[in-house]
Parts: C-alpha cells; sequence; structure tokens
C-alpha cells in the first residue's frame, strides 16, 4: 500500500486509436475479391442463358431481368471495392485494431490481454495469391471476435506468432 | 462428517427412480407417434396383448434405469484438481472438469425429486454446453458438501486467474441477508412484465379465436347468425369490458408467475459469492461469484419507485450468444437499501453516476422517423389503395401518434450514459427505466462506429462488449467516446486485471 499512487491521468495524453496509420489489405485481395464473384456471377449468367434457352415464357421478359441484374452486378461490384479500401488493420504494442464497413464505418479494438486464441485461415482462391485470413477470438461472442483478410501468408504466420507470444506472456 | 468425494460414488439410491421416469420420458418423447397410433386402434388391439407389452417395456427401462444408475460414478480427483464423471451403459462417456473452470454450480429440486427427496446437482462450466454435468439424485446434504467443494478452489486456480476485485471476506453466514416476501413479489407481479403477458394472453386468444372459426366454417355455427347478433352498440361495451377484462387478466397472470418461480426467494452471503434460491415448485439454487459477473442491471418504472421495488439482473460471462438469456440471474423484488448491499457485494462499492453523455437529438428525429413516419406513411399508402374501409380505422392515428412520441421522447430523455473511473453505467428505457453497470476491467472489446453523413455532426456510436454480452450507446459525441475508448484501452492495458 505504501508505494501505490493514484495521479490524475491526462486523458489528452494518451496514445489515441483513431490516430493510429492503419495499414490497407493487401492488393490481391481484392482479385480475390473479384474471382469469387465472378464465379457466382457466372453460374448465375449460366442458369439465366439456360432458362432463355428452354423456357419459352421467359424469352419475353428476358431483357425485363437482365437490365436490374446488370445494375446489380455494378452495385455489388462498386460495394465490395468501397469495402475492401475502408478494410484496414493495425497491430499495436498492447493492442490490435480492424477498421470495416461502408455506410457505418467501425472501429473495433481488441487488447492481447483479451484474446482467447488466433486462428489463420486459408480461403482456395486466397491460397493462389498466397494470402490468408487472421481470426481474434475473445470471450465476447462472435460479435467481438475479428477477422482480418487479405494479409500475406508469410506475414499472417509471424502476426499469429506475435499474437500468441503475447498472450503467452499475458499469461 | 465429512463426506467423502475422493473415490468414485454412485448417486442416492432412489435416484433408480428418477432415472425411471427420466427414461420413459425420454423414449416417449422418441416414440410419441407410435404411441398416438396405439391409442386410437386401443379397441383393435388384443387388451392383453398391449398389457404383457406394456408391463414388458416398463419392466426393460427399469432394468435400463437400474443399468444407468449402476454405471453413473462421479469423483473428485485432489491431484489434479478435476471434477470426473463416468457414465453410460454401452458407451461409456467420461467427463472431466477442471475446477478452476466451473462457473456455477445449482442445486435444483423438480416436483418428483421432491417427493422422493433428492435434488440435482448441475454444473456450468464457462465452456461449450456440451460440458455441463448434471446429477440427478443427490441428498440434500451432499449435494451441499459436494458443491461447497467443487467451488473452494480459488486457492487451486492459476496465479493468473486470481481475481483482482478485493471482495470482502465475510465468514459463510447462513442467515439470508435478503429475504424478498410474498408482499415484494406481488408488487413486482403487479407493475412489470405486462407487455410480456399481454403477448401471451393474445396467442392464447388467437389460438381460441382461429379454433372457433374452424369450427364454425365446418357448418357447425351459422356464421351469419352469429355476426347478426353482435350490432354496433354492443362492440363498444363489449371492448371496453374487453380491456378491462384484458388488463385484469395480465395483472391475474403476472402475480400468480411471479409467485410460483420467485416464491420464498433468498439470498445468502457466502465467502464473498451470492447464494440465491428460489421457487415454488422448483426449487433452484444459484450461485454468484462477484469476479464472473459481467454487467448487473437494474430496472424500474414509475409504479415500482414509488413503492421502493426493482428488479436486478446479473449477467455473468457465457460461452454462448444463445445461452445469453438463460444466464441472467433475476432478482426480483428488492428495495434500494438491499440492491446497494448487493451491488456493493458484487463491485466491492455502490457504483455511482458520473460524468453524464447524452445522445444526439437526431436519434429522437430518426426515432420519430422510423416509428411513426414510416408507419403512417404505409398505413395511408394502404387505406387509399383499399379505399374508403380502411379510412374508418382514422381515429387510431392521433391516439397512436400521441403515444408513440411519449414513448420516443421518454425513452430520448432517459437514454443517457454515465461514466466514472471504476463504472460505466447505461441508462435507458421509456417506462421500465433500466440501469446497465460495467466495469471497465470487464471489457472484452471496443468497438466505434460511425455513419459517414454524421461525421460533421461528429456523433457517432459506441459499443462495449464483453463476456456477458454487449452494450451500446447510440449518437453521442464522437470526440469524447474515442477519448473514453482510449482511457478504458489504457487502463485494461497497463494492469493484469482479470475480467473472470
Amino acid at each position: 500500500m505504501e508505494n501505490f499512487t493514484n495521479e490524475t491521468i491526462d486523458t489528452s495524453q494518451l496514445p489515441r486509436f483513431e490516430e493510429v496509420p492503419m495499414t490497407p489489405l493487401h492488393r490481391s485481395y481484392w482479385k480475390v475479391v473479384l474471382i469469387t464473384w465472378a464465379i457466382v456471377f457466372v453460374i448465375g449468367f449460366t442458369a439465366f442463358g439456360l432458362a432463355v434457352a428452354f423456357i419459352e415464357e421467359f424469352k419475353d421478359n428476358a431483357v425485363r431481368v437482365a437490365v436490374p441484374a446488370i445494375v446489380g452486378v455494378a452495385v455489388i461490384l462498386l460495394m465490395s471495392y468501397v469495402s475492401f479500401r475502408k478494410k484496414a488493420f493495425a497491430f499495436r504494442n498492447h493492442d490490435v485494431l480492424y477498421r470495416h464497413g461502408i455506410i457505418a464505418t467501425t472501429t473495433i479494438v481488441i487488447p492481447y490481454n483479451r484474446v482467447q486464441h488466433v486462428a489463420l485461415h486459408e480461403g482456395f482462391i486466397s491460397r493462389i495469391f498466397k494470402l490468408a485470413t487472421i481470426q481474434i477470438f475473445t470471450a465476447g461472442g462472435s460479435s467481438s471476435d475479428i477477422e482480418i483478410p487479405g494479409i500475406e501468408k508469410e506475414q499472417a504466420e509471424n502476426i499469429k506468432q506475435l499474437l500468441m507470444g503475447k498472450i503467452q506472456k499475458e499469461l | 462428517m465429512e463426506s467423502n468425494f475422493n473415490v468414485p460414488q454412485r448417486q442416492s439410491a432412489v435416484g433408480i427412480v428418477i432415472m425411471f421416469f427420466d427414461t420413459i420420458q425420454q423414449y416417449a418423447r422418441a416414440l410419441w407417434p407410435i404411441l398416438v397410433v396405439w391409442i386410437f386402434k386401443f379397441n383393435d388391439i388384443n387388451k392383453w396383448a398391449l398389457f404383457g407389452g406394456t408391463l414388458l417395456v416398463l419392466f426393460g427401462i427399469g432394468i435400463i434405469a437400474y443399468l444407468k444408475y449402476r454405471n453413473f460414478t462421479f469423483f473428485l480427483d485432489d491431484q489434479n484438481d478435476e471434477f470426473v464423471i463416468t457414465e453410460g451403459i454401452l458407451n461409456k462417456t467420461k467427463t472431466t472438469i477442471a475446477l478452476y473452470k466451473i462457473q456455477q454450480v445449482n442445486i435444483k429440486q423438480s416436483l418428483l425429486q421432491r417427493f422422493i427427496g433428492v435434488h440435482a446437482l448441475e454444473v456450468d462450466t464457462a465452456g461449450s454446453k456440451e460440458q455441463e454435468v448434471s446429477i440427478k439424485a443427490i441428498s440434500h446434504r451432499l449435494a451441499l458438501d459436494l458443491k461447497a467443494k467443487l467451488l473452494d478452489n480459488e486457492t487451486k486456480m492459476p496465479a493468473n486467474a486470481v481475481a483482482e476485485n478485493t471482495v470482502s471476506q465475510t465468514a459463510s453466514d447462513e442467515k439470508p441477508f435478503i429475504d424478498i416476501s410474498l408482499l415484494s413479489l406481488l408488487k413486482v407481479g403487479i407493475t412489470s412484465n405486462y407487455i410480456r403477458s399481454l403477448g401471451l394472453l393474445l396467442a392464447f386468444f388467437f389460438t381460441i379465436y382461429d379454433n372457433v372459426m374452424r369450427f364454425s366454417n365446418q357448418g357447425y355455427i351459422n356464421e351469419d347468425q352469429f355476426n347478426g347478433y353482435v350490432n354496433k352498440a354492443l362492440i363498444m361495451q363489449s371492448i371496453g369490458i374487453l380491456v378491462v377484462v384484458l388488463f385484469g387478466a395480465i395483472i391475474v397472470i403476472n402475480v400468480v408467475r411471479t409467485m410460483v418461480r420467485y416464491f420464498g426467494y433468498t439470498i445468502t452471503r457466502q465467502k464473498g459469492s451470492l447464494l440465491l434460491s428460489f421457487g415454488l415448485f422448483n426449487t433452484k439454487s444459484t450461485i454468484i461469484k462477484p469476479e464472473k459477473v459481467q454487467i448487473v442491471s437494474f430496472t424500474r418504472n414509475y409504479f415500482q419507485k414509488k413503492m421502493d421495488i426493482l428488479e436486478l439482473k446479473i449477467k455473468q460471462a457465457t460461452a454462448g450468444e444463445k445461452e445469453e438469456r438463460k444466464q441472467a440471474v433475476e432478482i426480483p423484488g428488492c428495495n434500494a437499501v438491499e440492491r446497494d448491499a448487493i451491488l456493493k457485494l458484487l463491485f466491492g462499492k455502490i457504483p455511482q453516476k458520473g460524468v453524464m453523455l447524452q445522445p444526439n437529438f437526431r436519434k429522437l428525429v430518426f426515432a420519430i422517423f422510423l416509428a411513426i413516419v414510416l408507419p403512417l406513411c404505409g398505413f395511408y399508402a394502404v387505406a387509399l389503395n383499399a379505399g374508403e374501409d380502411f379510412l374508418q380505422f382514422n381515429w387510431i392515428v392521433p391516439v397512436y401518434v400521441i403515444f408513440a412520441l411519449l414513448v420516443l421522447c421518454f425513452g430520448f430523455r432517459n437514454y443517457r450514459l454515465f461514466i466514472t473511473g471504476d463504472f460505466i453505467i447505461k441508462q435507458s428505457g421509456a417506462w421500465d427505466i433500466k440501469n446497465e453497470i460495467i466495469e471497465p476491467q470487464k471489457i472484452q472489446a471496443l468497438a466505434v462506429s460511425q455513419l459517414f453523413w454524421h461525421k460533421n455532426a461528429d456523433i457517432g456510436y459506441l459499443t462495449i462488449h464483453t463476456a456477458g454480452g454487449k452494450m451500446s450507446f447510440e449518437l453521442g459525441n464522437y470526440t469524447v467516446i474515442k477519448q473514453y475508448v482510449n482511457l478504458w484501452l489504457y487502463g485494461m492495458e497497463t494492469s493484469d486485471s482479470n475480467w473472470m
């Protein structure tokens, strides 16, 4: 108790999470997103093409379906690009920051001493570009877990090691 | 005499009866279609065969119950500090629980168990749901002993897991320090949960109405005749009566529900933990350890304020979100003094409201848009298309608008976030005013978010995640919110304070 002091903290002098320079996702990750969507679109348009070819009643309405579909594709691509650009992360000494969101931009901060475990996830397409996703879990349930996609495999391994080290040390 | 749990032991022998009924229930649930068929064909089946068959089945179940009882053992492994349970007749399962992971030990008693005079003991862990363990038949003394043993693991925790908060270590005194009287429960029943009971009642009435209509469509009741009975004046009168009856029914349901559920609610202090026990038919007892508490909230409305009662809810660390509701422990009908005593035991001091954060007026505007403007637009869109018939309900509009406006305005006025060094308190609600209390060291993650059109107004959202659920504050001053986030992060990262 003798050595215990309790000075007032100057809140303006605290490190600010909002001023941390954030690292954007790897450039190749955009290609991953594009390819994923391309697969979906190819399946969708094949179904559409087959419908036009084989269903009589569908032929007359084809244009009416096609125009919104194309607009939809454009909107989806635009949205996923904005979403890709918005996503960014930063690893500080004591916590990890992840920013995401198109309309509402959310920044979530998890201190390392609250991390329960870390997982590395490699998608099928991501693997082609040597990218990986880092998943960080807390005890706060799924709403407070984060998934950072589009990190180079090697870097992701390093980050995972770093996090594991931090967790170990906290224990 | 100290009970010895170090050697594997079985449940109480009368537990076979519990096992028997449990097994019957299990099979009945699995085989009910066949049972239904049997019941309908009751007359066609040979009575003797049926009788013999039933006897045989019951005998079989009896044997299974006995084997289940024989094969179920539990013991405390002192070397590894584990609680070990083995069960299963053909497929053996061995469940091992590290003692320091045990969150809660509940002692329950169902009606059947009450007749036989045994108790059930359930062990809750922080892990997944499958790990939960229950002993179905155990004598009360043994249950209490085992519970004490299971929870007496503070010293055996790994060094990091020792809670930092200094809870006053009062010796276990068996005398309950809070005893919620029948009168308090009556007050709670009268003043709360109107909406939930209304929902129950409506569901009930709609089911009946639906059945009556189906009945009438089959030609048992002549619909024209039925409709002709009711004239306009009678409708108004019966609506009035209906409202009164409905209100009365709601209160009666509430009172009965509260009484049955919380009958004989006592809170005992036990080595710095709280021991709750309550229930008329199913006596339930739960232990709450202060260091595992994540969110404490208390709710009261205007009437309850006048009567000096409130409802306290305690959320503890959970494994999944699905269990969140189940895990919240409710203490109904305590007064302000008792609340402060409980809070003091849980937190070490009584939370004070400090710096106040208010939401931006846009929160009210947006709420009005969502709850009033949109539904009205919908109503008139339908009314204009459907024609005159619909417009006769026009009188509902001003009633609804005034009601909704009142609710929203009060809700907005009560929506506040209070911050002190030790506590974050969120106040919300229009009628039932709720105060949620979180300690900053229990935070798991912090999220701030802002809609792009709110950038200039400098307002945004704050979400605080804990292991017992999350708490959000909407449209507060963004600069201030970020400042507090930095402060809380600083606090969490510079100390080894434990959240569990």
